[in-house]
């Protein structure tokens, strides 16, 4: 019942990874463009949100108003937007439109009009989005983590900064789409109910004669971490997060690690949620999650609470991710599998979860994982290669950073 | 696609739409209440509750509910509304019953002091969580000012007070009462063997008592009104403004659904030109709300204190306009498309389908596959957007304001 992969390198570097699913109706596409907040001048730190903006305010020979419809006009529901290392721009839709929707695509990426007129606005919308993060306590304080764990641009946010999104001129929108919205290095992928021949004749039609290559995105740099930062403000709880760096995709023993982290925290019976939620009342939200970005992994673990009860919830949940190099039971781990498994055939049946995670896969590992890889990968986990890996990378070094009423004491 | 449907001598309705070529199958618990069935001395008592329910039965401690959970691979949930309580998973269709079995015995809870009491802080720490989300707050206030004494006005998560002094012995009645089986539903999609579903449930739900679980379905009239919440520690104007709609039994409704689409439904609808593409707010929705009995619109904007007015004044315009001169044609197709579309990707999984499935039903006693609610709106044409229009649903309009800012007019 598992769909057909393709991947296709065009000659101009762009690459195409698609997933054929019979069963659906609907087709999903995204398109990952190296033009994140990473490479953002410095300077003009948010200015790949503001080009990524203006690229829908006019594309081809539409202006912004008839983009718009456009793609109302084939029902497309419209995803996508900067982030840290890429833009992306994606559309769910009917599989009979999907050929229709690349071409309008094509526009928006390759030809948008970047219209000097509607800079102004599209740079208040961006200045607002900052503004707003102060009304988003646990999205400022992931932000503020970053900014403690990563030295130089891997530290920003997409959002930019207020000086950089000041200094954006037109001329520098034009010089950097001139730049950075290049093929090579872009990915393409596709998942739902398609012919794949008329697809890639269709994908090399409107991309064939795209050229160039995009600047290389700089390697994370986890040197200089910092080991505690704390932002105050009177919140009604206080928001915890922590960062300690753990493998990528593509490591040997990345499946491990996956184990080890959902024994942690995937679904009701794991143990973060067991020890800080269920037995003491401590959180409403409490997770562990990977956190990739390319060339580094890391583990990112969250909880938010109530400022009398915070430094117990970060004392529990330190002592949880420590007691994890202990090693996990056979009952633990089977569960884990079983609930891997089972969201593996069930994102199978979505469109738009596969094209994210196509894409995803592409970008962080320059190859995707079909969902035969995966089980295999998950059924070859035992107890015993979960400890081994837990040895060699036990949860130390911690970056932990809170924002809410109180400071806190990390206690290792 | 084949749907059966049967209520066991308990009251209990078990329905289901078949589908066996899907790779999953989801199944669930409507439970006909919720935070306009509560009266204010047990307000966020649903809630509470649907919580509760996790904890276990006579059968299963909350440990024994949470680890079987994962171990058949269950993507699970559950969550409360003003009207509903409803609990869910989807699973590989091997472990049908034991999801079956595990929900079942949900509905049966022990309610043990220790785990009530326990459970009690988590729900606080909820609130104490939206307390810090604006966007969030100012709906709840705009729902209450809109509704004024009506219980859809009603608050889901309650009050830190009213949480605090909750006793177990109040939840208890109030569980006997409105989990009776006579209220519940039992729905299903996907590739599910109806046989051994409705065997298992017969079996386990023997003996369960019916009992009266009324709502109340008081008229209100509906004001217009400006009321601004001054808190100046938040950094933006969060903005909801209220309109009457029409109710999940309405025909109508579709329509309804249209006309927020294409006056509030994301990039490309009126409000998107009129507010957020010259950047004067962040973001503006409209959407409606159908509801037992009635309905309403939901709109929500987000701007510096310095735009409120402007963007207020911009959105008032913009829906007397549409109530002025309607739609054009163009507009009207565009918007049911993306209707269409929207209905297939989200009922492209068992998991998705299951709420159309079921609420379709707790609603209006009706199964309406797919395709035929894809025709239905299809079928919308300018005459039936233009009567609906005509009436002025947004003539009437409650506006709440929270944020950094002393007045609105």
């Amino acid at each position: 019942m598992q769909g057909t992969h393709y991947t296709v390198r065009l000659p101009n570097g762009l690459t195409v990874v698609a997933e054929h699913i019979p069963a659906v109706r609907s087709a999903a596409f995204q398109f990952i463009i190296p033009a994140g907040g990473v490479t953002d001048p410095e300077g003009l730190e948010g200015i790949a949100s503001v080009v990524e903006g203006l690229a829908y305010r006019g594309a081809g020979d539409r202006d912004a108003r008839q983009l718009s419809d456009a793609l109302d006009a084939l029902g497309i529901h419209r995803g996508g937007g900067a982030e840290l290392e890429y833009a992306t721009y994606g559309a769910s839709l009917l599989a009979d439109d999907l050929l229709a929707a690349l071409a309008i695509y094509a526009d928006i990426i390759r030809r948008p009009h970047l219209p000097a007129d509607q800079l102004p606005a599209e740079q208040a919308l961006a200045l607002q989005k900052l503004e707003r993060l102060e009304d988003s306590p646990a999205e400022k304080l992931f932000v503020n983590l970053r900014r403690a764990y990563y030295r130089g641009p891997h530290g920003r946010t997409s959002m930019g900064t207020e000086e950089g999104l000041r200094a954006i001129t037109p001329e520098a929108v034009r010089a950097d789409h001139e730049r950075r919205y290049r093929p090579d290095g872009v990915i393409l992928a596709v998942a739902g109910r398609f012919q794949w021949g008329e697809l890639i004749e269709t994908i090399r039609s409107l991309f064939g004669d795209w050229e160039g290559c995009a600047p290389p995105t700089p390697d994370p740099d986890t040197s200089g971490r910092e080991r505690y930062r704390h932002i105050q403000q009177e919140t009604n709880q206080e928001q915890i997060g922590l960062l300690y760096p753990s493998i990528a995709l593509g490591h040997p023993n990345y499946y491990d690690m996956r184990m080890a982290i959902r024994v942690l925290s995937g679904g009701m019976s794991a143990r973060l949620f067991t020890e800080v939620r269920e037995k003491r009342g401590l959180c409403y939200s409490v997770s562990a999650m990977p956190h990739a970005v390319r060339g580094s992994g890391s583990i990112l673990a969250y909880a938010g609470t109530t400022p009398e009860r915070c430094q117990e919830t970060l004392d529990v949940l330190i002592a949880e991710l420590r007691r994890l190099e202990l090693g996990v039971t056979p009952e633990e781990l089977a569960r884990a599998e079983v609930g891997v498994l089972s969201d593996l055939v069930m994102q199978g049946e979505t469109s738009r979860a596969r094209a994210g995670g196509l894409a995803r896969d592409q970008y962080l590992q320059g190859q995707v994982r079909t969902m035969e890889e995966i089980r295999a990968g998950v059924k070859a986990v035992t107890p015993d290669s979960i400890y081994s890996f837990l040895q060699a990378h036990p949860a130390r070094d911690f970056t932990v950073a809170t924002l809410g009423p109180q400071a806190l004491e990390v206690n290792e | 696609m084949k749907f059966q449907q049967i209520v066991l001598d308990n009251g209990l309705t078990i329905i289901g739409e078949s589908n066996p070529d899907a790779l999953s199958m989801a199944g669930g618990y409507f439970v006909r209440t919720g935070a306009r069935d509560e009266t204010a001395e047990v307000s966020g008592v649903s809630h509470f509750l649907e919580h509760m329910l996790f904890k276990g039965s006579e059968k299963r401690s909350a440990e024994d509910v949470n680890r079987e959970f994962d171990e058949i691979g269950a993507d699970y949930n559950a969550f409360t509304g003003e009207e509903y309580t409803v609990y869910y998973g989807a699973v590989l269709p091997e472990q049908q019953l034991r999801l079956l079995d595990l929900l079942t015995d949900m509905m049966r809870p022990t309610l043990r002091v220790e785990d009530f009491d326990m459970e009690k802080q988590v729900i606080l720490e909820e609130i104490a969580m939206y307390k810090d989300r604006p966007q969030f707050t100012v709906i709840d206030e705009a729902r209450s000012a809109y509704y004024q004494d009506h219980p859809l006005g009603q608050s889901v998560l309650g009050s830190a007070e009213s949480i605090t002094a909750l006793q177990r012995d109040q939840m208890h009645a109030y569980w006997r009462r409105r989990y009776a089986p006579n209220n519940l539903l039992l729905a299903l999609s996907g590739n599910f063997d109806w046989e051994q579903v409705t065997a298992h449930a017969r079996q386990h739900t023997r003996g369960w008592e019916p009992a009266a679980s009324p709502r109340d379905f008081p008229t209100f009239e509906p004001r217009s009104r400006v009321h601004v919440v001054q808190k100046d520690s938040i950094h933006r104007v969060h903005m909801c403004f209220v309109s009457p709609g029409v109710s999940a039994q309405n025909d109508e409704r579709r329509v309804a659904d249209l006309i927020s689409d294409m006056i509030g439904g994301g990039d490309g609808s009126r409000l998107y030109w009129e507010v957020v593409e010259p950047g004067l707010a962040d973001s503006v929705r409209l959407s409606h709300d159908e509801e037992d009995g009635s309905g309403a619109y939901f709109g929500y904007a987000s701007c510096g204190a310095e735009n409120a007015q402007e963007v207020l004044d911009r959105i008032r315009r913009a829906l007397t306009k549409v109530m002025d001169d309607g739609f054009t044609e163009d507009e009207l197709a565009r918007t049911k498309r993306k209707a269409a579309s929207a209905l297939v990707l989200h009922d492209e999984t068992p998991r998705g389908r299951l709420f159309h499935v079921g609420f379709d039903w707790q609603y209006r006693a009706e199964h309406r596959p797919l395709d035929e609610a894809i025709d239905q709106y299809l079928a919308i044409s300018m005459a039936d957007v233009r009567s609906f229009l005509d009436r002025r649903p947004f003539d009437t309009s409650t506006v709440v304001a929270l944020g950094p800012l002393t007045s609105l007019s």
